[in-house]
Order: structure tokens, then C-alpha cells, then sequence
């Protein structure tokens, strides 16, 4: 029993930090880590995507915009409440997603990261044309679902709670489908196509379905940013967000869960403090950090501690069998 | 789900391959090739490289596209099916160079196997997960007898790369039994293995053979374990059939003796 503790032990620590968070974090910190869970959802669909089958992704920023959109058209336009939006900005985020990934039945790696990122770059001039429905330049302001009376905490530690919530719904969906037959089917996929269809599985619908819960999850994590920030406007959701995205899954660690929440936290979070170190320099010292990053930790953030904390620990314990993670090369591109 | 086809009533062979070309571009790799397996044989195949037999294994399982002729499954026509269908319908193979998930571990590699009795399930797997682990538990049990009777529990564990290749030619049989079929195609299953771990290994196929009521086709180049374990063997030789007929018959054939097996002195 004591291997099952240790394996998940960094996943623990994560969620005890979490929920300890509001007893000693200001709220304006409280609000930029709650905007850094909607961030890690999107990132946690990439990683299912990219680390677990393999397929690129460069559309995730879009995909967390059309969750936005979802959710500020259901309040503005309909009067929706902005926490009944969230499932159906994951629904439709995750029918477009489909779409998006159909090319990826018949092309891998860096074909179908361009054709993601096409979609990237397309998305804000679509939210303008789409004027009516999306206001254009202006942008949609929603309402923010109060606290009730009874909650003790203010109004920001009533928001971090629905992201914790979204975020422990994200990260059940994606444990289910790890685990199992689904996730060695997935995997299965990503690292032998051929071998795979051969042993009967069904490569269109393992990989469609992931492209669909990978979106679905960034149309949640927008759904969510929308509701926390209470206005966007396609500013929000330029081409850049994806390969923001893109970072954190891979700083934090592509086939980690806790990676990925890591890996938002660093993507909201790094760049705010590299400026307050210097001003000017603020963009130059952020790349060199990310440089830094992937020579130090290969395997992302959460790759190195658990390798760190497995050796320390099983130093001492002399544990065996916990040395392998499970899964192929992390942060490859594509399947073939 | 799974259709599994039993011949055993109907009294025709299992598999029955007709005149089956397989062209690639200008190669011509497969000439009119027949090959009929009955129900409970070993069947081997033989013939020297480029006679087109693992090309054979391919077209049979969809990896390969027929031109021309007719493959059969226990009378129904199985060429234009999807590769994916073919392990559902009880074909299960393994391949020459290995077809193993080296990050995997074996208990993994052979659950995949089963893959196709309950798998695929997302929706499933995501507002049920009662059900499938239920599901997995019961597989993973199956399996694990599987690999107990190949003598591969002790490395149920461990990652498949990790292990020695002919560990992994066992596992690889592993796995294809666990898709429960009823013909099993094994591509050179003998290929690096030592002298001694040859005579198990023929054993082993027979054991297979009788405990599970495969029925079993091997390309093998070890003639001593072809010719000691085979009911029936067939020839082939540039892409196609040469010569067919019991060990004895083949040894002894003018024809498979210039092409294949050449003469003593």
C-alpha cells in the first residue's frame, strides 16, 4: 500500500495546496489563480490530446474562446445563468473540436499543427465578423455569480471554489478515461498506428474522441475564464493563446495531470514577474526562462518532481517498481 | 459482439485463401497464391525470403490490399473487410519484427489484445466507471491466466521493452490469445530464439494449440521445429505455391529440395 500513497502523493500536495489557498492568498491572487485553473483545463484537454494520443493541437486558444463565447451569448443574449452555461460551452466547444480534428484522420504532427493553428489565427477576425451575435471590437461583459449570504469568504474565494470545482470534474473525466481500456487504446494508437488498428482499434474514433473531450475541456476552461473575468472581447483570444497553452502543457509536463495545472500556473503567472523584475526586459528573460525550462526539465515541472521525489524517497525506502511513468516520450509531435 | 465462426460443424477449412494476387506498384509480391488450414491443424508455411509468405499474413489480415481471389474465413469472404474487423472475426497474429508497445507493460500489451471484446467504450469509461472496471477486472484476470500459462506472470509487470526478444515473441502470442481467436497466424516465431529454447517452444504451440482450439499458421525458417510440429506444409517460392503436403512429403519433393532446402552435398 505504501507504493499506491507514494504515486500519489505529488497529485495530494497539489490539492491540499489548492484548497489551502484561500486561507493565506490575498484575494487579487486568489482571482489570477483562479484564471490559471480555467487556463489548466484547457491545458489538461491538451495534454490528453498531445501526450496521451499523440495528436497536435494548436487550435486549444479558439477552442477555450468558443467556450467563452458560449457562455457570454447564453447570458447576455438569453438571460442564461452564467454556471448553467458551462456544460453547454463544453458541448459545443467539443462538437467544433470534432470538426477541427477531422483532418487529423488523415494527417499528423506538423501538417495538422498547422492546420489547428489556422484555425487559431482565423477564430477573433470570425468574433468580429460575427458582430451581432459576438458584439464585435466591444466585446460581451457578463454577470458574475454572486456569493450567497451565507458564504463566509468574499466574492473572489466564491469564484476559485467553482474553478476547484470544474477543475475536480476535468480531472475525473480524464482519470476515467486514462485508465482502462480507453486510456491503453489511446496510447495504443499514438505509438503504433498500424499495430493498433491490427489488434482491432478503431483509429478514427479513438482519435476523434479524443480531439472532442480535449476540446470540450477547453471550452469549459473558457466558459469559466468568461464567468471569472466578466467581459471578453476577441482580444482575449488572439493566435498567441494557443501557443500559450501550448507552453503550459509542456512546462508542466504534457502527460501529467497535476502537470498541467502546474503548467498553467507558470503560463499566468512567469510572465507577470519577469516584467516586474524588469520592465524592458520582461519578454527577453520570459524566453530565456522558458529555455532554461526544457534544459532543465525535460519532462516538464511535474515530470521533474515526481522523478526527484521518487528517487529521494525510494533512496531511502528501497521501493522498487515505481520508476517507470507510464507512457512514451513526452512532448513529441504526432503520431507517425 | 464478437462473431466467432466454428468450422468444426461445416467439415470445410477454416481458412481457405483462392488464387490471391497482392501487387505494390510494379511488384508482383503474391502470383495466384491458394492456401486452404483446416480446423485444429498447424499449418506451416515455408519457403525461402521474398517467396511472399508474410505478405500472405498481411493480405489475410487487411494489412495489405488483394488485387485479385478470395480469402475465407470459415466460408465467408473476408478481403474487403476493414483491418480493424479482422481480429473481431478470429484472426490473431503476431508479427515478424514484433508488434509489442515496448512502453507498456506485458499485462497491458495482452489486455490490448481483448481489446476488441468490450473496448472503445468512451462514454462508458467516462459516466460509468463502475462498469468498467468491472470490465477491466475481468479482463485483466483472463489475462493474467493467459500469461500464466505462458510462463510470463513473473514479468506481468514489467515494461515489455525491457525484456528479452524472445519474451517478447512469447508475449506477442500472449496477446493474440487473449483476442480469444480461432486461428492464430505467427510470423516467425521462432526467429532469435537459442537451440534449446527451439524444442520448448515447439511444445509450447502444441500446448497452445490443444488447451485453447486455435488453430495455428506459422512462417517459420527453423526447419527441424517446422518439420517436428507441422500436421501440413506449404511451399512457397516467388510468390507462389510450390509444393504442399505432409513434412515427409515436402522433404522429399525434387522441387522444394532446389528452390528451398537445398541438397546435403
Amino acid at each position: 500500500m505504501s507504493t499506491w500513497n507514494l504515486r500519489y502523493a505529488p497529485a495530494s500536495l497539489a490539492a491540499v495546496f489548492a484548497l489551502g489557498l484561500p486561507a493565506f492568498a490575498p484575494d487579487f491572487m486568489l482571482f489570477e489563480f483562479s484564471i490559471a485553473v480555467s487556463y489548466g483545463i484547457a491545458i489538461l484537454g491538451l495534454n490528453l490530446l498531445l501526450g496521451v494520443t499523440g495528436q497536435i493541437c494548436l487550435a486549444q486558444g479558439a477552442l477555450f474562446g468558443v467556450g467563452a463565447y458560449t457562455t457570454a451569448i447564453l447570458n447576455v443574449s438569453f438571460g442564461w445563468d452564467p454556471v448553467a452555461t458551462l456544460p453547454f460551452a463544453a458541448i459545443v466547444a467539443g462538437l467544433i473540436g470534432v470538426v477541427v480534428g477531422l483532418p487529423a484522420l488523415r494527417l499528423q504532427g506538423l501538417q495538422l499543427a498547422i492546420i489547428t493553428f489556422g484555425v487559431a489565427s482565423a477564430f477573433p477576425q470570425l468574433l468580429l465578423k460575427m458582430d451581432t451575435l459576438t458584439g464585435g471590437v466591444t466585446g460581451l461583459a457578463t454577470d458574475q455569480p454572486m456569493a450567497p449570504k451565507w458564504f463566509p469568504g468574499s466574492q473572489e474565494v466564491w469564484l476559485y471554489g467553482l474553478s476547484l470545482i470544474c477543475a475536480a470534474i476535468s480531472i475525473v473525466v480524464v482519470t476515467r478515461l486514462l485508465r482502462g481500456d480507453t486510456g491503453r487504446m489511446l496510447r495504443a494508437l499514438r505509438d503504433n498506428p498500424v499495430i493498433a488498428e491490427a489488434l482491432g482499434v478503431n483509429l478514427t474514433k479513438g482519435r476523434l474522441a479524443a480531439f472532442a473531450v480535449s476540446s470540450a475541456l477547453a471550452g469549459l476552461g473558457g466558459g469559466l475564464f468568461c464567468i471569472l473575468n466578466g467581459f471578453i472581447s476577441p482580444q482575449s483570444f488572439l493566435p498567441m493563446k494557443s501557443i500559450d497553452i501550448l507552453i503550459g502543457g509542456i512546462v508542466g509536463g504534457i502527460t501529467s495531470i497535476a502537470g498541467a495545472f502546474i503548467g498553467a500556473v507558470f503560463v499566468v503567472f512567469v510572465p507577470g514577474f519577469t516584467t516586474d523584475i524588469d520592465p524592458a526586459l520582461g519578454g527577453l528573460i520570459y524566453g530565456l526562462c522558458l529555455i532554461a525550462m526544457m534544459m532543465v526539465a525535460r519532462q516538464g515541472i511535474a515530470g521533474l518532481r515526481i522523478e526527484g521525489l521518487q528517487k529521494a524517497v525510494l533512496g531511502i525506502f528501497r521501493i522498487k517498481g515505481l520508476s517507470r511513468i507510464p507512457g512514451s516520450v513526452p512532448g513529441q509531435l504526432g503520431g507517425e | 459482439m464478437a462473431v466467432h465462426l466454428q468450422a468444426a460443424g461445416s467439415g470445410g477449412p477454416v481458412l481457405s485463401v483462392e488464387n490471391v494476387d497482392v501487387r505494390f506498384g510494379g511488384i508482383h509480391a503474391l502470383k495466384g497464391v491458394s492456401l486452404n488450414v483446416n480446423a485444429g491443424e498447424i499449418c506451416g508455411l515455408i519457403g525461402p525470403n521474398g517467396a511472399g509468405k508474410t505478405t500472405l499474413f498481411n493480405s489475410i489480415t487487411r494489412l495489405s490490399a488483394v488485387t485479385a481471389g478470395s480469402i475465407r474465413l470459415c466460408g465467408r469472404a473476408i478481403e474487403a473487410v476493414p483491418a480493424r474487423q479482422i481480429i473481431r472475426l478470429g484472426i490473431a497474429r503476431t508479427f515478424q519484427n514484433l508488434g509489442i508497445y515496448g512502453a507498456m507493460t506485458v499485462l497491458e500489451n495482452v489486455m490490448l489484445g481483448a481489446h476488441h471484446l468490450a473496448g472503445g467504450r468512451f462514454v462508458g469509461a467516462m459516466l460509468r466507471p463502475g462498469r468498467a472496471r468491472h470490465r477491466e477486472s475481468e479482463t485483466e484476470q483472463r489475462c493474467r491466466e493467459i500469461l500464466n500459462d505462458l510462463n510470463l506472470s513473473g514479468v506481468a509487470d514489467e515494461a515489455a521493452g525491457s525484456l528479452p526478444y524472445a519474451t517478447q515473441k512469447r508475449m506477442e502470442i500472449a496477446r493474440a490469445l487473449a483476442s480469444r481467436p480461432t486461428i492464430l497466424l505467427l510470423d516467425e516465431p521462432a526467429g532469435g530464439l537459442t537451440h534449446g529454447e527451439v524444442a520448448a517452444f515447439g511444445a509450447l504451440v502444441s500446448r497452445v494449440r490443444d488447451d485453447h482450439g486455435v488453430t495455428i499458421v506459422l512462417i517459420e525458417h527453423h526447419m527441424g521445429l517446422v518439420m517436428s510440429l507441422c500436421d501440413r506444409i506449404e511451399v512457397f517460392h516467388l510468390g507462389r505455391n510450390l509444393a504442399s503436403g505432409t513434412p515427409a512429403e515436402v522433404k522429399a519433393n525434387p522441387a522444394v529440395i532446389d528452390a528451398y532446402l537445398g541438397r546435403t552435398r
